[in-house]
C-alpha cells in the first residue's frame, strides 16, 4: 500500500532546494578530476606509524566528544600560528571534516540568531547545511572582481537591517581570494559595533602564498567568532575527513552536546594520523607552498593561453576560471572536469584543483579548441 | 503515556558526560557505564586498515560509502535480518549507529510531526527528536514484563499527527527483545495508520536464551516504510571507528543520502575499510565475545539476584537495567555516590526517562574479574546508602 506519510516526506524534503544542493566532492574521484576540495597529497610513513601505533596499542574504542587532548592543542597551537589568534585547546572541537564543521556550528551558533547573512557566492556546503534546518538567510551580495567575498557595504547594510550572524570565508572556497588586513579590520569593527557574531571559515588559510589575516586574531572579535579548519589541508588526510571548529569557550557546550548527538566523537584513528600529520606540515609547509606555487604558476599560463579570466584569488590550491575572450568553449570543456560554479552561486566560473594534472588539462582545453 | 517536549539534554546526555568525565579521575574505577565494550578491536580489522592506510589512504568515496562496503552490508542485513536491500541505492554508510539515528529521525519526522517511542530509551533519541522539532509520543513498558513494548499501547497512542514508529530491538538502556509476535502487530499498526518505523538494530547479534529478533523489514509490507540502523560499534568492538548504516527503501534512502551529505559528507576510507575487514574476515572474534556477554550477563544476575534487586530480564544486548526503587533515592544521587564512594560507574535511569528515576543501568562490557570487583563494590555502596537513611 502507498503510504501517503512517507510520500508527505519526500515531498517536503524535495522541495528543499538548499539541501539538495549539490557538493564537490572531497576528494578527487581519479586522476582528471579537478573538482575536488582538497588536492591530492602523498601520507607520509610517519602518519601511518602513528595511527598505527595508536591502533595496535589498543586506541579503538570512543574518545572524548571533544577530540583527544593532544590533537586539540596540536589545531588552537596550528591556529593561533596561522591566523595570529589566541585559541587554547578548550576552545576546539575536532570534526568529523569540514562540514560536520559547517553543520555544528551553521545549526547551533544559529540557534541564538533570527537569521545568518550568507554570501551569494560560498562553499554549497553552507547552504546545504542550512537546508537540515531550515533558517532564515540573508544573501550577502558579493563582488566578483575582489574572487567574489562579500563587500564591505554589503555586510554593512546587512548589520544594518537586523541580521546578527554572518557566515564569511576568506579565503573564499570558490576563488582563493581573501579580504586584506583593512577589511578585517573593517568587518571587525561592523561586527563589534552590531554585537554581531561570526562563522569565519579559514580552511584555505594554510594555501596563502604571504600573511594571512583572520578576524578570530582581532582582540575586538574573539569572543564573536567561531573559526572553521580543515585540519592540516595537503597531508594526505582528505579521505580521512578531519576538520575543526575553534570558538569561545561559551559556545563550545552546545556545540558539543550536538557533536555527541550527531556522532559521539571523530574517529580515533583520524585523529591520531593528524597529530603527526601536523607535527609534519610545520616542518615542510614552505616545500609544500612552493611546490604548490610552481604547479599554480603552469596553470595559471595555461590559462591565458586558453582565453580564460583567472578570477582573483590569493590561496595557492584553487584555481577560479570565467571565459574570457575566446575562452567560451575552453570554458565548457574545463567544466566536465572542474568544480560547476554554479554550485556556488556563480555560474560562469569553473574552480579547478591545482596540480600538475590540472595545467595539462589546461593546455589540452586549448589545444582541443584550436584545432 | 504521555506526550514530552521537554528538552533532556541537560538530564540525559550531559548528566552521562559528566559521571564519565568524574570516572577519569580514579585510577580504580570500574566502568559499567557507558556501552563501550572492553574488548579491543580485533588484530584482522586493524591489519586491513593499516593496509588501508598504505594503498587507499586518498580513495574517493561518495557520501553513501564506498561500493564494496555497502555490498557487504547488504550481504550481511541478508544474512543476518533477511532484508533484501540494493546497494547502490538503499544503504548509507554512517559515522556510527549515532548519525545513522540522527539521520533516521531527521528523515522520517519534522516540526509538528509525533513519532512513538518505547520508554525507557536511549537518550539521544529525545535529543534527535528535539533538534528537528518533532514530539517524542512516550509509551511506557515496565520490568514485570520485561520491558514489553505492548501493541495496546502502540495503537492507543497514535494520533493524526504520528509519523513514525520507533523500535529499538534489542532494547537500550533495557535489554528486552520485541517478540516476533509483536513485530508483526506492531508492523500492521504501522501500514494500517501509515507510519513509518524506525528500527534500531544495533544490538541484534546479542540475543540471549530462546529469544527471537525479527526485523520489521523482513516482513511482508515491512521494507518500504521502515528505516534500518546498524552499526559495528558494538558486535566487532569498534567504537572508535565510527562505522555504522541505514538500510531502507530507496526513495526515502536518497533523502537519507541527502541528509548525510549535508551533516557530514563522507565516512572515512579508512574505517570503512576497517568496517568491510570486520564484515567479509573471520567472524570467530564476535562468536567470542557474544560468548562472554552470556556468561557476563550470568554472573551479573546472579549478584543482583544476591541483592535483592528487581530488573527486567535482559532477553539481549549488553546491559541490565535494575530497580533500585528500594533506596528511596533518585537514581542520579545513586550513581553519584557509588562513583564517588567506590568509584563504580553506572548510569542513571533518569538519563534514559525522566520517568526512570529509581534505576540504574548496568552493563557487561568488562572482563569478569572486575564485574565481580564491580558488584561488590556496589553492593558495599547500597548497603551505605540504606544504612544511612
Amino acid at each position: 500500500m502507498p503510504s501517503a506519510s512517507k510520500a508527505f516526506m519526500l515531498s517536503w524534503h524535495n522541495a528543499n532546494r538548499a539541501l539538495n544542493t549539490p557538493l564537490p566532492a572531497q576528494t578527487a574521484r581519479h586522476g582528471a578530476d579537478f573538482s575536488a576540495d582538497e588536492i591530492i597529497s602523498p601520507l607520509d610513513e610517519r602518519v601511518i606509524a602513528s595511527a598505527s601505533e595508536a591502533m595496535e596499542a589498543g586506541q579503538t574504542h570512543y574518545v572524548d566528544v571533544p577530540g583527544i587532548g593532544p590533537l586539540r592543542e596540536a589545531l588552537a597551537d596550528y591556529l593561533n600560528r596561522a591566523g595570529g589568534s589566541a585559541y587554547e585547546a578548550g576552545n576546539i572541537i575536532v570534526t568529523a571534516g569540514m562540514q560536520e564543521a559547517r553543520f555544528l556550528t551553521i545549526q547551533k551558533i544559529g540557534e541564538l540568531f533570527d537569521s545568518i547573512g550568507v554570501p551569494a557566492v560560498a562553499h554549497p556546503g553552507a547552504r546545504k547545511a542550512l537546508g537540515v534546518r531550515r533558517r532564515n538567510i540573508v544573501s550577502l551580495p558579493v563582488d566578483s572582481a575582489r574572487g567574489y567575498l562579500p563587500a564591505i557595504d554589503g555586510i554593512a547594510a546587512a548589520l544594518a537591517e537586523g541580521c546578527r550572524l554572518l557566515y564569511l570565508e576568506s579565503p573564499s572556497r570558490l576563488s582563493g581570494a581573501a579580504y586584506t588586513a583593512d577589511e578585517v579590520a573593517a568587518i571587525s569593527q561592523l561586527v563589534g559595533e552590531h554585537d554581531a557574531a561570526v562563522i569565519w571559515d579559514q580552511g584555505l588559510a594554510p594555501w596563502i602564498d604571504g600573511d594571512y589575516n583572520s578576524l578570530a586574531a582581532l582582540e575586538s572579535t574573539p569572543t564573536r567568532v567561531a573559526a572553521l579548519s580543515d585540519g592540516w589541508p595537503g597531508m594526505g588526510l582528505s579521505s580521512w575527513f578531519l576538520g575543526a571548529i575553534a570558538a569561545p569557550a561559551d559556545w563550545i557546550p552546545a556545540m558539543q552536546s550536538q557533536k555527541q548527538i550527531m556522532a559521539i566523537c571523530t574517529a580515533t584513528a583520524t585523529q591520531y594520523a593528524a597529530l603527526e600529520a601536523g607535527q609534519i606540515y610545520n616542518e615542510r609547509r614552505d616545500e609544500r607552498l612552493a611546490q604548490m606555487r610552481r604547479q599554480r604558476e603552469g596553470a595559471l599560463h595555461a590559462a591565458a593561453a586558453a582565453g580564460l579570466e583567472v578570477v582573483a584569488g590569493a590561496a595557492l590550491n584553487i584555481l577560479a576560471l570565467r571565459a574570457g575572450a575566446g575562452g567560451e568553449a575552453a570554458l565548457a570543456k574545463l567544466r566536465e572536469s572542474g568544480a560547476d560554479g554554479a554550485h556556488f552561486g556563480a555560474p560562469d566560473t569553473v574552480r579547478l584543483t591545482i596540480s600538475n594534472a590540472a595545467a595539462a588539462a589546461l593546455r589540452d582545453a586549448t589545444e582541443k579548441e584550436t584545432e | 503515556m504521555s506526550k514530552n517536549n521537554q528538552k533532556q539534554e541537560d538530564q540525559g546526555t550531559n548528566l552521562l558526560y559528566k559521571l564519565i568525565g568524574e570516572a577519569r579521575g580514579y585510577d580504580d574505577v570500574i566502568v559499567m557505564g557507558r556501552g563501550d565494550p572492553d574488548f579491543d578491536t580485533p588484530p584482522h580489522i586493524v591489519a586491513a586498515a593499516e593496509e588501508a592506510m598504505i594503498h587507499r589512504h586518498a580513495e574517493y568515496t561518495p557520501p553513501a560509502g564506498l561500493p564494496p562496503l555497502r555490498e557487504a552490508i547488504a550481504e550481511r542485513v541478508k544474512r543476518v535480518n533477511n532484508i533484501d536491500v540494493d546497494p547502490a541505492t538503499e544503504v548509507v554508510v554512517t559515522n556510527g549507529g549515532q548519525e545513522a539515528l540522527f539521520l533516521m529521525v531527521l528523515a522520517t519526522v519534522g516540526p509538528g510531526d509525533e513519532m512513538i517511542v518505547p520508554e525507557p530509551n536511549y537518550n539521544t533519541y529525545a535529543d534527535s527528536l528535539d533538534f528537528a522539532g518533532a514530539t517524542k509520543v512516550e509509551v511506557q513498558t515496565w520490568p514485570h514484563e520485561d520491558f514489553r513494548a505492548d501493541p495496546a499501547l502502540v495503537r492507543a497512542a497514535v494520533t493524526e499527527r504520528t509519523r513514525a514508529l520507533l523500535l529499538v530491538s534489542p532494547n537500550n538502556p533495557c535489554a528486552s527483545v520485541i517478540s516476533p509476535a509483536d513485530t508483526r502487530e506492531l508492523l500492521d499498526i504501522a501500514i494500517k495508520r501509515d507510519l513509518m518505523i524506525l528500527s534500531d538494530e544495533i544490538y541484534d547479534l546479542f540475543v540471549y536464551d530462546d529469544f527471537v529478533h525479527t526485523s520489521p523489514a523482513s516482513l511482508p509490507g515491512g521494507k518500504e516504510r521502515t528505516l534500518t540502523l546498524n552499526a559495528l560499534s558494538k558486535s566487532y568492538s569498534m567504537t572508535g571507528w565510527r562505522l555504522g548504516w541505514i538500510t531502507g527503501p530507496a526513495d526515502l534512502m536518497a533523502r537519507v543520502a541527502e541528509l548525510k551529505a549535508a551533516i557530514s559528507g563522507g565516512v572515512s576510507v579508512i574505517s570503512q575499510y576497517a568496517g568491510l575487514a570486520a564484515l567479509t574476515g573471520p567472524q570467530e572474534p564476535v562468536e567470542m565475545m557474544a560468548a562472554a556477554y552470556k556468561r557476563r550477563r550470568r554472573l551479573v544476575l546472579d549478584a543482583l539476584d544476591a541483592m535483592g534487586m528487581a530488573y527486567g530480564l535482559p532477553q539481549g544486548g549488553q546491559f541490565v537495567f535494575a530497580d533500585i526503587g528500594f533506596t528511596g533515592m533518585d537514581s542520579a544521587e545513586v550513581a553519584q555516590r557509588m562513583l564517588t564512594e567506590q568509584h563504580v560507574l553506572a548510569y542513571p535511569g533518569s538519563a534514559f526517562s525522566k520517568d526512570r528515576k529509581d534505576y540504574l543501568r548496568m552493563t557487561f562490557l568488562q572482563p569478569e574479574d572486575k564485574l565481580i570487583e564491580g558488584l561488590e563494590r556496589m553492593k558495599v555502596a547500597m548497603q551505605g546508602i540504606m544504612a544511612g537513611r
